[in-house]
């Protein structure tokens, strides 16, 4: 912690902390051992509280706050464990399963997916919601990757990696609703993308097997996360 | 050796419909924890066992989902002769791989299979026989035709899995996959 | 222009109107609803009618903004005896023209609900459906011609401005504001005083005022009158809260789905500009005020303010979460403040009138008077203004003039898709936020539909859920993936297939979607199905069939 700096006061689930002001209820909760779910956070890039795993109740706030974009203020009582959020969490799990085609069993990320990490943090043994089954697109027309929309849980990860970090915004989103998709360009084919750079960033950003390098099978993925929040952290020192 | 408390034996099916057959495969890889379960339970009904008739059992695993009328109606019968069904791997609790047909209209299947394969070496026929089954325009997991007591996922759900959601039921305890650190799919 | 040539152009703008060039002034509503009956052509006709009696320099005939009951249109409207004409066509121009101008009589059964009343009133002022309301929002709609900026000034447009400038400081008018006591009528109902006080409080040297008129309700239609009706004064309603908060630049979000609300303004914005109303350096003061229009394409959430944001940005429609708020971090960062059409429109009235005279009206926590867009199986559907508290069997009964066919009420729709529904046994509930509320709906932007026994109440809830769906953003979970969940077990019920576990997971589901979703639309999107739910949920359990 910056001795430099006046902290605050704050309690989360009981928990006395004293704690930069600034910062993030995620962010605190992270340095603090505290577990917060997420899937459309990635350190390094903005967060858009999108997901809404990562929600808590603070005492005298009638809704509840995302973690991820709220900040702490002194005296802040927050609870991140309630058995409401709990139930929360596990709904949000089971429409991420219901939402697309999400089979385990062939996905090339099949034991490495922050999906199935998530199911299984919240003990989702089934699905009580029916699946849509939507008809989605396989993009396979890069040379080296390949787009599976099926296991997309628009996270919108690899469209801020690539805006904020690549800076190609080769990425984006089209329509509203259920039939949002992430695009390449103008939902052009990615192989004909006149704006990606074939960096890879989005393969690493990617919580599920929905981006993926070809020639690889089932549950062989190997992806680095970790590796967006060291790029920002070296390009600001210039390295 | 488990240790297993004296009681009267039940009874336990297992049925195949909708699936790859995979999860009785991880059911054998029991190896002798086999005989375990035989102390507790007799297999009644199995595509292991020589039995035809469903009787009445307490435990059914069964494993697949449901695809066609024929399934069906075979839900409908374990549902009534079953006191506990369980969901028994990924494709009985979220139909897995027998549901990726859904993204297609059923037409589009027959023919991918029948008639356009690439290894038919006569033209392609889609089979019509009335004896034969009727597949339904959408795969649907168990627990969206019947009640669903448990659930095992998985594809297949590990030996150990299966053993330890056994031996509880057997040993009436409800076995708790998330606590115990058994959930797996894919 | 400074300030003494404005009072010029009125003082010689009023002396005209006083010294009664004409004789007679015909109104001819040109809203957009009566436009699509076909007031153009009326209009037309009238105007060759006069000429060929000769009549022109003794009658004015002049397009207006919405009357009030559109569903009774086209409307024409005679001063200074104010009888209206209901249902004009081209036909009967000529018959009214010769009673009414020659004979000095108007004939009975063309006017204003002469098909639905014993007798129709002579002087429509006297009729129950205008004698209920209370105009303020509305005052000059269906009086002025929108397209003139004189007709405006005339009917001491402007003035406010000319009094803020000249008489008060940007403190005294959020003062003046906040003792209005009124609140944002965008739907949430957040005080407006307060919120221009928490932009003013923000120092920046760049503001923004954002006018919100992407009013996307199923059959609400209040802000487009507005705009259409009287574009002034909302303009006027917008330099006045920059001139409160400090800001120089104005954006008017308009739903491209309003051409004629878009075309107005944007004449609006210029007649204003040329006049120095708007532009820089105001009426010869230091204030600077300039205003653009944008044009909204389509997106439901865009009315959800930091959707808007994005929108105006140039981004993908799209909502953030909150804190932090537009006042603190809005357009471009820049504090802004965020207004519904009706709340600029309410603005220059309180200047002119004071803040204690507008909070005289109405209910002690709802001051002033709201417009609603009736709509559905009511018999004068429309746009009407009543004082906030005004009960709903006043609305339906006394100013809606009851049910089509003389079928029995069932149950009020508000606040739209964002709202709920109120059955017959709440009919006396009073209109203002909090009762609305309570009974689990919410006031909303102000659209009404009315609805007899042959609604189905789970089909409603389905509709306005698949709205929803349709409209979601698809940007957080909950909303995306849950509304289209209750969409499919709402579906599931009308088609006579759910079970008693659906009805359960329906429910949680719509808490859940309700309290988790990132912004408003989310949040709300519930609510006309857990308002159904509350009052006729007998209907759905009637449809409700066994497991097998």
């Amino acid at each position: 912690m910056n001795c430099y700096m006046n902290t605050i006061p704050i309690i989360i689930d009981d928990k006395k902390l004293e704690v930069d002001p600034g910062k993030t209820i995620l962010e605190v909760c992270r340095e603090n051992e505290i577990e917060i779910l997420t899937m459309c956070h990635l350190k390094g890039v903005l967060d858009i509280g999108a997901c809404r795993l990562c929600l808590v109740e603070i005492e005298g706030v009638n809704k509840l706050l995302s973690a991820c974009t709220t900040k702490v203020a002194a005296n802040m009582i927050i609870r991140t464990n309630t058995d409401r959020i709990k139930k929360y969490q596990r709904i949000t799990t089971e429409l991420f399963f219901a939402e697309r085609n999400h089979v385990c069993a062939v996905c090339v990320a099949n034991g490495k997916c922050e999906l199935q990490d998530l199911g299984y943090k919240v003990g989702l043994d089934h699905i009580r919601y029916p699946h849509l089954f939507p008809q989605c697109e396989v993009d396979t027309s890069h040379p080296w990757y390949v787009m599976d929309h099926n296991r997309c849980i628009m996270c919108t990860r690899c469209v801020r990696v690539c805006n904020e970090v690549e800076g190609a915004h080769n990425w984006d989103v089209m329509n509203r609703g259920h039939q949002v998709r992430v695009i390449s360009d103008f939902n052009s084919p990615w192989g004909e993308s006149v704006t990606c750079t074939s960096c890879g960033k989005c393969l690493h950003a990617c919580p599920t097997g929905a981006i993926w390098p070809k020639a690889i099978v089932q549950g062989q993925l190997q992806k680095n996360p970790g590796m967006i929040n060291e790029l920002v952290e070296k390009r600001k020192m210039k390295l | 050796m488990v240790k297993y408390k004296k009681m009267s034996k039940k009874k336990l099916a297992t049925v195949w419909l909708g699936g790859c057959s995979g999860c009785h495969m991880s059911l054998l890889d029991i190896d002798e924890r086999i005989l375990d379960v035989a102390k507790l339970a007799d297999i009644v009904k199995s595509p292991i066992v020589d039995g035809k008739e469903m009787p009445e059992v307490d435990i059914a695993l069964v494993e697949g989902s449901i695809t066609s009328d024929e399934h069906f109606r075979e839900i409908l019968h374990i549902r009534k002769k079953a006191k506990t069904l369980i969901a028994f791997g990924d494709c009985a609790v979220m139909t897995n791989v027998t549901g990726m047909r859904n993204y297609f209209p059923l037409k589009e299947v027959f023919d991918a299979a029948y008639v356009n394969a690439v290894s038919n070496d006569t033209e392609g026929q889609v089979p019509g026989h009335p004896s034969l089954l009727k597949l339904n325009d959408k795969v649907v997991p168990l627990q969206e035709v019947v009640n669903v007591d448990f659930v095992i996922p998985g594809c297949p759900p590990s030996a150990d899995t299966i053993f330890y959601v056994l031996f509880e039921f057997l040993n009436d305890r409800l076995p708790d996959l998330g606590k115990a650190k058994k959930l797996k799919y894919g | 222009m400074n300030r003494q040539d404005l009072k010029t152009i009125i003082y010689a703008e009023k002396k005209k109107e006083e010294t009664n060039k004409y004789k007679h002034k015909i109104c001819v509503c040109c809203g957009a609803g009566c436009i699509s009956s076909g007031s153009e052509e009326v209009m037309k006709k009238l105007q060759e009618e006069i000429k060929t009696r000769g009549l022109e320099n003794e009658v004015e005939v002049i397009p207006t903004g919405c009357m009030g009951p559109c569903n009774q249109g086209p409307l024409m409207k005679f001063l200074p005896e104010y009888n209206i004409y209901q249902k004009v066509d081209c036909s009967n121009i000529a018959a009214i023209v010769q009673s009414q101008l020659i004979e000095k009589k108007p004939i009975e059964d063309l006017l204003l609900f002469a098909d639905s009343r014993e007798k129709p009133f002579i002087d429509a002022r006297d009729d129950p459906y205008f004698k209920k309301q209370l105009k303020i929002a509305l005052k000059n709609c269906g009086h002025i011609n929108p397209e003139r900026i004189e007709d405006y000034l005339v009917h001491n447009g402007y003035l406010a401005l000319d009094k803020v400038l000249f008489e008060m400081s940007p403190e005294e008018v959020i003062a003046e504001v906040k003792q209005s006591r009124i609140r944002g009528r965008g739907g949430a109902g957040y005080p407006a005083g307060l919120k221009w006080e928490t932009v003013y409080k923000y120092v920046n040297d760049q503001k923004y005022v954002i006018c919100n008129g992407d009013e996307g309700d199923p059959g609400a239609f209040m802000d487009r009158s507005v705009l259409e009706g009287n574009p002034h004064r909302v303009l006027e309603g917008m330099a006045i809260a920059g001139y409160a908060i400090g800001a120089n630049k104005g954006y008017a979000y308009i739903r491209g789905e309003y051409p004629l609300a878009i075309k107005r303004f944007e004449l609006a914005i210029k007649q204003a500009k040329k006049l120095g109303l708007l532009g820089n350096n105001i009426l010869g003061t230091t204030f600077s005020f300039d205003v653009e229009v944008r044009i909204g394409a389509g997106a439901f959430v865009c009315g959800e303010e930091t959707a808007l944001i994005a929108s105006i940005e140039g981004k993908r429609g799209t909502p953030r979460p909150r804190p932090p708020f537009p006042a603190e971090s809005g357009l471009w960062g820049k504090p802004t403040l965020i207004n519904n059409v009706e709340t600029f429109a309410a603005i220059s009235p309180i200047i002119n009138n004071g803040g204690e005279w507008y909070s005289e009206i109405g209910t002690p926590k709802s001051a002033g008077t709201k417009v609603f867009a009736l709509a559905g199986k009511i018999n004068y559907a429309g746009l009407i203004e009543v004082p906030m508290g005004t009960t709903l069997r006043e609305i339906v009964f006394d100013i809606g003039g009851g049910i089509q066919n003389g079928e029995e009420f069932k149950a009020a729709q508000t606040g739209g898709p964002s709202g709920g529904c109120i059955p017959a046994e709440h009919l006396d509930v009073k209109m203002d936020y909090e009762s609305l509320v309570s009974l689990g709906s919410i006031m909303g932007s102000g659209g009404l539909i009315i609805m007899d026994k042959s609604s189905d109440m789970v089909d409603v809830a389905r509709f306005f859920m698949e709205f929803c769906m349709d409209e979601s953003c698809g940007k957080c979970v909950p909303c995306r993936v849950g509304t289209r969940m209750m969409h499919d077990l709402l579906q599931k019920i009308c088609d006579n297939k759910a079970t008693q576990i659906d009805l359960d997971r329906l429910e949680e589901l719509a808490v859940y979607v309700k309290e988790t979703s990132l912004c408003g639309l989310g949040g709300s999107a519930p609510n006309p199905l857990l308002s159904t739910l509350r009052h006729f949920r007998k209907e759905y359990e009637s449809r409700i069939v066994q497991h097998d």
